[in-house]
């Protein structure tokens, strides 16, 4: 049997029409706004008791039983001190006259602006690397990237921007961030660390559930109420400190805090939480 | 019969002699091995286990006691685990999406 000219280019045709409505339909499916949505949905579908606006609220948001407790430690706030403390850093004099005030305004009040898409850089900046960088560009040295004075003056701007917007933007005309949100995405879903779990397996498929002697907290509003003073630590501690006890914990190799993956995971779970208002700084267990 | 569990003794001690017997060149050459196999999937694929690492350890640990036989038994679990991961990573790859709310 032979196949005739003309079927043959009705074949082809087929085929690249066939292939072409894939890849449109992929990409619809695909793109970060469609993602947001079905991911809100997801949390509001499993716990319809919780007021969207409450997720931000970590697992007090789904836990009753826990969270009395928790508003009463919230009446005398642990991480107070660390606000104060980093209320001084930011206005001290850096040894060139200015201080972190000349980056980000009096009062510090920009947490909505992160984390953002650096466009010159091609990377995803945090507000503490921003802090950092800062700090360096007035010849002054870096703060350590986990606790103390960078979490202190994280505190504090988080604090005065208290009721602002998760906004993050992805922009359109620069293919380098979608693919930052994409391999973000990938680091939420992907099954990591000797024990074989990702982030969405606690977070999301079973956000709720006990994890030795720990509620799991819903993923949607992860990125909203940071820093946080953990019972746990003793202490204030960054996003980034938490992705890597996350991590140890499925025994998995931490990354390096501010590094491109735990800044792209980052932007990943802030966008998803686009619309929520940021609350940090907050007490954890 | 004493004679047979004699020999059966002496071949037991042999063949493990045989199996376990670790120089230092070989437990070395194990666990340069090991961290390679180890760097080279973290490079290729990002993904790294704190277990491996620690088998890494724990094998330049013994190597450095002088226990050859066990630092090359540390070192082979530790290829073992690097093995794992780099069949993880690749399983990862190709049904993520599948977790993906749609
Ligand atoms: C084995 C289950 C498990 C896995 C996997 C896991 N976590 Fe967690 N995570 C926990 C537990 C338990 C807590 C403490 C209770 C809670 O959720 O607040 C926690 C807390 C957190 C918090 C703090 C939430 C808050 O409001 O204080 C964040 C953020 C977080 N995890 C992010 C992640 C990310 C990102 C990943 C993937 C890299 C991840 N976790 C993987 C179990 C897990």
């Amino acid at each position: 049997m032979t196949i005739g000219d003309k079927a043959m280019k009705t074949i082809i045709q087929y085929l690249a029409f066939g292939l072409l409505g894939l890849s449109l339909s992929a990409a619809t499916i695909a793109g970060p706004e469609e993602d947001r949505k079905a991911f809100q949905n997801f949390y509001e579908n499993r716990f319809p008791d919780t007021p969207v606006n409450d997720f931000q609220n970590g697992v007090y948001s789904i836990l009753p039983s826990a969270r009395e407790q928790w508003q009463s430690i919230e009446e005398f706030p642990p991480y107070e001190l660390s606000v104060e403390a980093g209320e001084k850093l930011f206005h001290s004099k850096f040894v060139n006259g200015k201080s972190l005030a000349d980056c980000f305004g009096s009062n510090g009040a920009v947490r909505e602006k992160y984390p953002h898409w650096d466009k010159a850089r091609g990377m995803v900046v945090t507000m503490e690397r921003a802090i950092n960088e800062c700090r360096v560009a007035n010849a002054e040295r870096p703060y350590r990237l986990k606790k103390g004075k960078i979490a202190d003056v994280s505190a504090y701007m988080s604090f005065n921007s208290r009721g602002q917007k998760v906004n993050v933007v992805i922009p359109s005309d620069d293919a380098r961030a979608l693919a930052a949100y994409e391999d973000g995405k990938e680091h939420f879903y992907t099954k990591r660390g000797q024990l074989n779990f990702a982030c969405a397996d606690c977070h999301m498929y079973t956000a709720g559930a006990l994890y030795r002697a720990d509620t799991t907290s819903p993923g949607f509003g992860h990125a909203t109420s940071w820093p946080v003073f953990r019972s746990k630590w003793q202490e204030m501690g960054t996003l980034h400190r938490r992705f890597g006890g996350c991590h140890k914990n499925i025994r998995a190799t931490p990354y390096k805090a501010q590094g491109s993956e735990y800044s792209n995971l980052e932007y990943f779970v802030s966008y998803m939480s686009n619309g929520l208002e940021f609350n940090g700084p907050a007490a954890r267990k | 019969m004493k004679n047979g569990l004699r020999i059966i003794a002496v071949s037991v001690a042999l063949c493990s002699s045989v199996a376990f017997g670790a120089s230092n060149i070989s437990a070395k050459k194990a666990i340069d091995g090991a961290n390679a196999a180890y760097k080279q999937v973290a490079k290729e694929t990002s993904y790294q286990w704190t277990v491996t690492a620690s088998a890494i350890k724990a094998a330049k640990k013994a190597f450095d006691k002088g226990n050859f036989s066990e630092a090359e038994g540390l070192a082979a679990k530790a290829m073992k685990l690097v093995a794992a991961t780099k069949l993880q990573a690749k399983i990862e790859s190709e049904t993520w999406q599948m977790r993906v709310p749609k």
